[in-house]
């Protein structure tokens, strides 16, 4: 921290960043030109997807988590994975190096789409998304000091093809006794409304195994649309398989079939419900049926 | 084998994509293929030896981890030396990544020094759409008595990462070896890890 004020004025900092940014673009550009093609090679991913970390905020606010997150941008036609990815692929994994104190929660992952490739289903995202991470803070931070915090992100990302790609993505953030929202806290504040939240008051949901599926018995106060679940264990049930819904009085009963990897009993099923663009964390246990039709199969 | 011969039924009609593969413990489909050398297989020619069918794929990342590293080579190598049949199967659609010739195979054989007992060429996914192979890799192993007793992955870390191969978990050898050994395989399925093997749209 050599002279305080220019250094913490943000105009003065986004001036010296252009200016370096435009350098280094130039650089690069210049660099590209007389790289061999192996060296250009290393990251292909970069072609078809950005990948940022990125803050819901511009500043550390002592005593408060940091919302962090990374962004994928993906260009049309290509996917990353979900948690749970499915038939193939691979889910995006964070290596954090952050200052002391400094700890990083799990991802929270945003509810998936599913990505078909017949016979397959894979389950993960397209266009855009943010992956978001709280951070939790120490005691104790100076204002005016700035922190940095790394992480070193590796991919997945397939079209008709996949490419892995790893980058290491830097983040430095001013500790302040106020934030101020980033230009991502609109899509921070999107992309909280697609994590699973618990199961609203008043629904009940029950599992069962019979024969070939389970069958996930939905019961709720006001009729609902066509679910659709993305389990959270993989090998529970056929990813591809379609997911038939029936009717049943007050609720209906959503059918999966059982993947041809499970060859012991679940004592649960665990995953993701989506109804009408809303997504419910699912954490059952699963009751054996004697398998009749849905209408009889709440026994144990 | 109801199951088998309905799957065998559908795979010839376009009722293929509502199969959904054999079942670890149960007999495994019989197939007929045309390997890299112009040479037809059938499974039913090989019971009485184990057999590993492993799904191929040149330029996936994670079947490159494998071959770039050696440890597939090192894997047919062995367990071909101990009398196991060892089939890559490349389901590749004309096209598709992954798609060879009989002549391309054979000289990336020769490049990789890959020694499986045949590279069999399924351009139309009937024994990729047979096993419901999901991934390259994707791997099975057959008994002598005929019944499938692994499908899954080649290892436990789903990574590209040639690094992750030393400590990971193979299941395909450690199969083989209980199985030999007259034991019970420890893990018979996993969720196999990689590409999508790239059926025809």
């Amino acid at each position: 921290m050599e002279d305080g004020e220019s250094v913490g004025t943000p105009s003065s900092m986004l001036h010296r960043c252009i200016i370096f940014c435009s350098v280094c673009h130039l650089l690069v550009r210049a660099a590209w030109l007389f790289l061999p093609t192996t060296v250009l090679a290393q990251n292909p991913a970069d072609e078809h997807v950005g990948v940022e970390l990125v803050s819901e905020e511009e500043s550390i606010v002592p005593h408060q988590q940091l919302q962090l997150g990374v962004r994928f941008d993906l260009q049309e036609g290509w996917h990353t994975y979900w948690v749970n990815p499915g038939d193939s692929g691979e889910p995006p994994r964070i290596e954090w190096t952050l200052p002391t104190g400094f700890q990083a929660n799990s991802i929270q992952w945003p509810y998936p789409i599913r990505l078909s490739t017949p016979p397959l289903v894979d389950y993960g995202y397209e266009h855009q998304v943010l992956l978001p991470v709280v951070i939790r803070t120490p005691s104790g931070l100076t204002e005016g000091a700035t922190e940095q915090m790394i992480a070193h992100v590796h991919y997945l990302i397939c079209q008709e093809i996949c490419i892995p790609g790893q980058k290491q993505l830097v983040l430095e953030l001013p500790v302040r006794d106020h934030g101020t929202a980033s230009s991502n806290a609109v899509l921070f504040e999107s992309t909280r409304r697609q994590l699973p939240k618990p199961i609203p008051e008043g629904w009940k949901i029950s599992a069962t195994s019979a024969g070939g599926e389970f069958r996930l018995r939905l019961r709720a106060r006001k009729v609902i649309a066509s679910p659709q679940f993305f389990p959270l264990e993989p090998e529970q049930i056929e990813n591809a398989a379609p997911q038939n819904v029936s009717a049943t009085p007050g609720g209906l009963v959503l059918h999966l079939k059982k993947s041809n990897h499970l060859l012991k009993p679940i004592s649960r099923i665990k995953g993701v419900m989506v109804v009408s663009g809303t997504a419910y964390l699912v954490d059952v246990r699963v009751l054996q049926s004697s398998g009749q039709g849905p209408g009889q199969s709440k026994q144990n | 084998m109801k199951r088998n011969l309905l799957c065998s039924v559908a795979v010839t009609t376009v009722l293929a994509g509502l199969c959904y593969g054999q079942r670890v413990g149960e007999p495994a489909a019989n197939f007929k293929a045309t390997d890299s050398n112009g040479q037809m297989h059938q499974l039913s020619e090989y019971r009485g030896k184990y057999v590993v069918l492993e799904w191929h794929n040149n330029g996936c990342p994670y079947t490159r981890k494998h071959y770039e590293s050696g440890n597939m080579q090192r894997l047919q190598k062995e367990w071909t030396s101990r009398g196991v049949i060892w089939f890559t199967v490349i389901s590749s659609a004309p096209g598709q990544q992954g798609y060879v010739t009989a002549q391309q195979e054979n000289e990336y054989l020769k490049r990789m020094n890959a020694v499986p007992t045949a590279a069999l060429l399924d351009p139309q996914g009937d024994v990729g759409r047979l096993y419901a192979a999901k991934t390259t890799p994707h791997m099975f192993i057959i008994n002598p008595e005929g019944l499938l007793i692994y499908d899954g992955a080649i290892d436990s870390k789903a990574t590209t990462d040639q690094s992750d191969i030393a400590t990971a978990t193979n299941y395909v050898s450690q199969a083989l070896e209980e199985a030999m050994a007259g034991k019970a395989v420890s893990t018979p399925t996993s969720r196999p890890y990689g590409c999508s093997v790239k059926y025809a749209h």
